[in-house]
């Protein structure tokens, strides 16, 4: 999916080889946000796109994250990208509602 | 079209600290979307009221009733999330359930839709032993 490249490129470009940082972190997720954002909007398709990205310390805490979604399932969709380094992971969720024309 | 984008970070290792960030756009998400189906009236701004303070109270109640004051267990976690998402009718709902361990948790999200027909309501929560987050995003059909 175009979604899923998308995604683990912007993640991988903005944090790929940096530890956790409590004080970039804010910056990291809004940047990974807004460039996936982007990125699929330059597809220019006709869908309406909800990006939602998460970044976990790793310290041993269990994490577990769900969604659900009321939508037409033959026109919309989601993406989910899961990443991680040596210090953090990073979630990244899309989801693609078409606008009706 | 319009972008929001929203940020919420929790717990950080270098201590209890707690932050909040949170970047307010006027975005509306009307709550009698369904009536509005029926009306052959435009969208005017009175209509669509931003009922943020009703989801809130919606996505609390339901996580009072699923999660409680339980301490994290990893076998139960993923029902309460899928039991949570049950719970709150809506569009898209995303749901983080995080055990308190003093790890850092940043969430954000970017979203583009039209400013005046959709919104979204991020309601953070937390027991002795976890933190939850539930963002509910709504988008008119």
């Amino acid at each position: 999916m175009e979604e899923y490249h998308s995604g683990d490129e912007c993640i991988e470009g903005i944090i790929g080889g940096v530890d956790y940082s409590q004080n970039k972190v804010n910056q990291w997720t809004a940047s990974i946000v807004e460039h996936t954002l982007t990125q699929l909007v330059k597809q220019g398709k006709p869908f309406k796109y909800i990006v939602n990205c998460a970044v976990m310390q790793k310290s041993g805490a269990g994490l577990h994250t769900a969604n659900s979604c009321y939508w037409d399932t033959t026109t919309d969709g989601s993406c989910t990208v899961r990443w991680e380094n040596r210090t953090m992971y990073c979630v990244v969720s899309v989801f693609a509602v078409a606008i009706a024309l | 079209m319009c972008r929001v984008s929203k940020g919420l970070s929790l717990a950080t290792s270098s201590g209890r600290s707690e932050r909040r960030v949170r970047h307010f756009h006027d975005n509306r998400w009307g709550s009698e979307r369904r009536q509005r189906r029926n009306m052959d009236d435009d969208q005017s701004a009175e209509e669509t009221a931003f009922v943020v303070d009703e989801v809130s109270s919606i996505v609390k109640e339901s996580l009072e009733a699923v999660i409680g004051r339980n301490p994290y267990e990893h076998k139960r976690v993923n029902q309460w999330t899928s039991s949570v998402v049950e719970q709150c009718l809506g569009q898209i709902i995303t749901c983080i359930i995080m055990q308190k361990n003093g790890a850092g948790l940043q969430s954000a999200s970017s979203c583009f839709w039209d400013n005046t027909t959709d919104g979204s309501c991020t309601v953070r929560w937390e027991n002795k032993h976890l933190y939850c987050i539930v963002s509910v995003f709504g988008l008119a059909i």
